[in-house]
This record gives structure tokens, C-alpha cells and sequence, in this order.
């Protein structure tokens, strides 16, 4: 019986140590942490055959992924003319794929394209990624009836698969931007756009002021700060009918509203002398206080979870960042250093708070690590940058900047580095905040 | 015939040309049946600005006087009724500058309510830094910004 049980448990130890080295052959990049590694990214020609470019639509998809790949900062493009031999290769995958020459070319994973049945009209297209150097396969996938119309998509797609299959989270190319747009003094409007610029539109057509969208995490609302000359509003913006609501509370303000993750909104309204942070039922009507103090408390974030919420208060002078956990009510400050720290955004994680602070040289945003208190500068102009805003993925972060001159949209990661502009159109762009896709109607 | 009707056409044209131009002379809700006195009235009222330091939103001492005059004026003409709107400078950031520009409006209402003027004549909203009186930056330009504007919305 000892010697059942003795060989069971070699047995298990032996599957363990198999599937352990298993795990370990597929790559993963990890990206959260501050050493991040750079992943080299061939593309080989897309094929309809063996050795046959596929330079219709399959020419067009390829464009759309290396722009796409463009933001990613971790991935670095290898260059087709590095890659002896070329990269129209016979086949799509082994044994015609040769791994060789894009393990000489310095590549750690080569992008395979086959249109089976050509790539002009309507056609099924297969992608395949790879490991040059095991020539395991990361994923493969066939996205069936696309069209030249279907081409962005299919790369939004694509490159969220790769995503996640290399780092665990993919919701950077499932992302909508929702920010706003200037049009003029007490002027403008909610807009949406994919983080590569793509899908831009405008989703309110209001008279006054949009300020601070935000999704719900369902993906149907957004809802924002409204002014017109007269009153504040809350707006509310359906996606299932594409009507927007002016909500109006008793009192004078309507600031900086938040999603929970049970999709009610949180947001700050007057009560007495100061702006409180409410909580609003599902039909936006007042339901409890989450915060309040004799003295400015604005602009709440969360969580995923919804147990932590940072927000802005005036409680010890200037604005400071807290942060309160909903379950015990305790307040802790955040935001040690400088004296006018505003516009928190929580990690969807819970381990990280972005925000931005007035320094002489305009505002800079700077991420604390919740865990160890360490602070971090992760831009530095020229100009203001201001409203930073965490992706679903905890690792990108948008945020508005002046850096061109007029304002703009840019993207950058928790750990900093070179930002990058989301292309939004003309006018002033702001407040960028992430949320679910949405398909265009 | 159709020169006659062009010519018709032009001289309405320029009818209501003119007739929009009448109109715009006049301040608009302000002058139907106003006395001098009241006009003169809205216009103290309107015209005095309260001007903050940085990040505050407490009424100095120079703009009390100010303040007693316009609400002098508003109890003794009790159908006048003002939006005070709160504006900041473009330093700061949007949402805490609404908070700050509402807190700005409100340190006026609550004077002048002190003063014995009657709540039902004020109501108060905040334009953060959406609504700059001066464009541009510097001192200068931002002390200008980080004022209380009175606006006479009924009489």
C-alpha cells in the first residue's frame, strides 16, 4: 500500500515538473514590472500561397497591425530587410516555415498571414504566431468573412489576442477612449476613439460644457459632468438608444463622476457648504454618502473590486489625494510631496494610484505604489500633463498633455517612457478615460 | 418685373438688416419699463468683481464694502435676482476648480445673504477655469480669473 501511494506520488511529482516545463516553453512578458523585457516581432509577408503575397487586403491588415504594434512599447518591429532570406516565406507554418532566419534577424516571434481562399471580396483569414526560437506556436486563429471594411477590426483583434496570449490581458485593443473635445469657451463634447486613433466619433451634440466622461463597466453608459451657463448636470449617454440625459441634483455642482464596479456612480454634489462624494442608485438618484468633510472632497475612483476608492480632498489645505477603504472606512493620505496633487486614478488592479501634480513647470503625473508608498515621476512635459486615466489592464495609462501646444491625448505606461498621441481630429482633446469596446453603429 | 422683384427683395433685406440692428442696442432682459435708477442698480451690481488669491475662496477684506453696496441695492429692489458665478485661473486642475469656483460663488452668497439680502434673489454656479474673464497667462492674467462674477438674470 506504501508503495501505491510512494509510486502515485512520484507520478504526480513527474506530471508536475512535465507540465511546469510546459508552461515555461509557451513565452510570457511580463510587463509589470519595472524592468520590463523588449519582445523582437517579425511579420512575415502575408501568403495566399505557397510563396504568393497576398497584397490585396492581406497587404492592407498587415499595415493596420505593424500601427497597431506601433503602441505597444515593449514590442519592437525586426526590420524585413533584416531577415536573410526574406520574409515571403514558402509556407505559413512548419515545416515550411523556416524559424532561422528570424531567429538570425534577432526575432522572438514571427506573425504568420494566410488567406486560404485569396484576400480580395470577402474572404477567411488565418493568423498564426510563433516562437522562433522552440518554434512553438503562441496562438493561431481564423477570422472568417472579412472584408476590406472588416480590416481594422480583425487587426484590433489580433493584436488583443497576441497581447493577451504574451502578457495575460489583452484589454488594451479592446479599449474605447471616451474624452472631450473643445469647441469653444463653455463649449464641448463627448467623443470616442480606439487608443490607435481609429473609430473616432462624437457621442454628444450639446449646448455648454462636457467635462470628465466616464464608462460604466458594462460598456452602455457614459456619463459626465455637465455645464451649461445656468446649471451643472450630470450626463448620462445610452449607447443601446444614443440619447443623451441631463440629470440635475439640488445644489450647485456636479463633479468628476465615477463608475463602481457594480455600475453605480459615484460623484461629488453639494450638501451644505462643501461638495460631497455621493453614491447614486441605477437610476442616478442619491442613495448614500461615501465621503464628506469640511472641506472639498472631489473626484472619486475605484478599484475593480470597489472596496477602495481614491478621491481629492481639501481637508489639509491644498488638494491632496486619500485614499478610503469602503469596507472599514479608514482615510489614509496618499500624496506626500508638493503641495496641489489632484485627479486620482486607481489601478482596476488596487496597486497602483495615478495622478497629477502642480509643479513650476505646469502639472506632472506621477504614480505611488499602494503597497510600498514609493512615488514615481512618470512625465515630464513640456507643458501640462494632466487627467491621467489606468487602462483595464493596469499598465497603460492616457492622459492629457500640452506638450504640441494645443491639448492632446497621449499614452504611456505605469512604468513612463516616451509617450505616444492618440490621433483625435482636430479641436482641443481631454479627460481620456477607458472603457469597454464599442461597436460602431 | 423681376427687376422690380429683386429690388423688392433687397430693400427687405435690409429692413430687417436694420431692424436686427435696433434690436441688439438693446441690453437684452435689461431695459423694458427700468427706471434710471434701477438701471444704474444693475449696472453697480454687475460691474464689481470679487478677486481671490490662489486657491482660496475667503472674501478679502477690500471687496466688503463692495459687497454691503450691491446688497444695499438688491434689498432695495427685491425683484432683482443674480447668478453669482465662481471662476478660477487656468493653474489648477478642472474638477477641483469647479469645487473651488462653487466654494468662490457661495463665500459671496452667504455675505450677502448675512447681509440680509434674501436667498430666493441669488443662485450660484461654478465655471472652474472654463471661463476665463482675460486670456493668456501670467499674474497678471490669473488674478483677473480667480474672481466672482454678479450677473442680474431677472429684475
Amino acid at each position: 500500500m506504501k508503495k501505491i501511494l510512494l509510486l502515485a506520488l512520484a507520478l504526480s511529482v513527474a506530471l508536475g515538473a512535465f507540465s511546469g516545463s510546459a508552461a515555461q516553453a509557451a513565452m510570457r512578458v511580463d510587463i509589470m514590472n519595472p524592468g520590463q523585457n523588449i519582445v523582437n516581432l517579425a511579420l512575415a509577408a502575408p501568403l495566399k500561397g505557397p510563396q504568393t503575397q497576398a497584397a490585396g487586403m492581406g497587404g492592407e491588415l498587415q499595415k493596420l497591425v505593424e500601427q497597431n504594434l506601433s503602441f505597444l512599447p515593449f514590442m519592437r518591429l525586426t526590420d524585413p530587410k533584416a531577415v536573410l532570406g526574406g520574409v515571403l516565406l514558402p509556407g505559413y507554418e512548419p515545416p515550411a516555415l523556416d524559424f532561422k532566419r528570424f531567429q538570425l534577424a534577432g526575432s522572438d516571434i514571427v506573425i504568420t498571414t494566410f488567406w486560404p481562399d485569396g484576400d480580395s471580396g470577402t474572404r477567411p483569414v488565418q493568423i498564426r504566431a510563433f516562437e522562433t526560437h522552440t518554434g512553438g506556436r503562441l496562438f493561431g486563429k481564423e477570422y472568417s468573412k472579412v472584408s476590406s471594411r472588416d480590416l481594422p477590426e480583425v487587426a484590433d483583434r489580433f493584436c488583443a489576442d497576441l497581447l493577451e496570449a504574451l502578457t495575460g490581458n489583452g484589454a488594451f485593443f479592446r479599449s474605447t477612449l471616451a474624452f472631450v473635445k473643445k469647441a469653444g469657451k463653455l463649449s464641448a463634447n463627448v467623443w470616442l476613439v480606439k487608443p490607435t486613433g481609429r473609430d473616432l466619433r462624437q457621442i454628444t451634440n450639446m449646448p455648454g460644457e462636457a467635462m470628465s466622461p466616464a464608462w460604466s463597466p458594462d460598456g452602455r453608459f457614459v456619463v459626465f459632468t455637465h455645464i451649461d451657463p445656468k446649471s451643472h448636470a450630470l450626463g448620462v449617454w445610452d449607447r443601446s438608444t444614443g440619447k443623451v440625459q441631463r440629470i440635475r441634483f439640488p445644489g450647485n455642482v456636479v463633479i468628476g463622476p465615477a463608475f463602481m464596479p457594480d455600475n453605480k456612480v459615484a460623484v461629488a454634489l453639494s450638501n451644505g457648504k462643501y461638495p460631497v462624494i455621493f453614491l447614486l442608485n441605477h437610476v442616478f438618484q442619491k442613495e448614500r454618502v461615501l465621503e464628506q468633510s469640511n472641506a472639498i472632497n472631489v473626484s472619486p475612483t475605484f478599484d475593480s473590486t470597489g472596496t477602495k476608492m481614491a478621491f481629492t480632498s481639501s481637508r489639509m489645505g491644498g488638494p491632496q489625494i486619500f485614499l478610503k477603504d469602503l469596507n472599514t472606512g479608514s482615510v489614509t493620505r496618499v500624496s506626500k510631496n508638493g503641495s496641489y496633487n489632484t485627479e486620482a486614478n486607481l489601478s482596476p488592479d488596487g496597486t497602483l494610484v495615478v495622478y497629477s501634480r502642480m509643479t513650476d513647470y505646469g502639472h506632472r503625473i506621477f504614480v505611488q505604489d499602494m503597497l510600498t508608498g514609493m512615488e514615481r515621476q512618470i512625465s515630464f512635459g513640456p507643458g501640462s500633463d494632466e487627467q491621467p486615466s489606468f487602462c483595464a489592464d493596469s499598465y497603460f495609462i492616457a492622459f492629457a498633455s500640452t506638450r504640441k501646444g494645443g491639448r492632446g491625448i497621449y499614452l504611456t505606461t505605469r512604468h513612463g517612457g516616451d509617450a505616444k498621441q492618440v490621433p483625435t481630429g482636430g479641436g482641443a482633446a481631454s479627460f481620456p478615460r477607458w472603457g469597454m469596446a464599442v461597436t460602431q453603429k | 418685373m423681376k427687376r422690380y422683384a429683386l429690388v423688392l427683395a433687397l430693400v427687405m433685406a435690409l429692413a430687417a438688416g436694420f431692424g436686427c440692428a435696433k434690436k441688439n442696442t438693446v441690453e437684452p432682459g435689461y431695459d423694458d419699463g427700468l427706471t434710471p435708477e434701477m438701471r444704474a442698480a444693475i449696472q453697480q451690481i454687475t460691474d464689481a468683481r470679487v478677486y481671490f488669491t490662489f486657491d482660496k475662496f475667503d472674501i478679502q477684506p477690500e471687496y466688503k464694502d463692495m459687497l454691503k453696496a450691491k446688497a444695499d441695492l438688491m434689498k432695495q429692489y427685491p425683484s432683482i435676482r443674480v447668478r453669482i458665478e465662481g471662476n478660477c485661473d487656468e493653474r489648477g486642475t478642472q474638477e477641483y476648480n469647479l469645487a473651488l469656483g462653487e466654494r468662490r460663488a457661495r463665500a459671496a452668497y452667504e455675505y450677502l445673504v448675512t447681509l440680509g439680502v434674501s436667498p430666493s434673489q441669488l443662485e450660484m454656479i461654478s465655471y472652474g477655469k472654463e471661463n476665463p474673464a482675460v486670456q493668456g497667462t501670467g499674474d497678471a492674467v490669473w488674478a483677473k480669473n480667480r474672481r466672482d462674477d454678479f450677473r442680474v438674470i431677472a429684475h
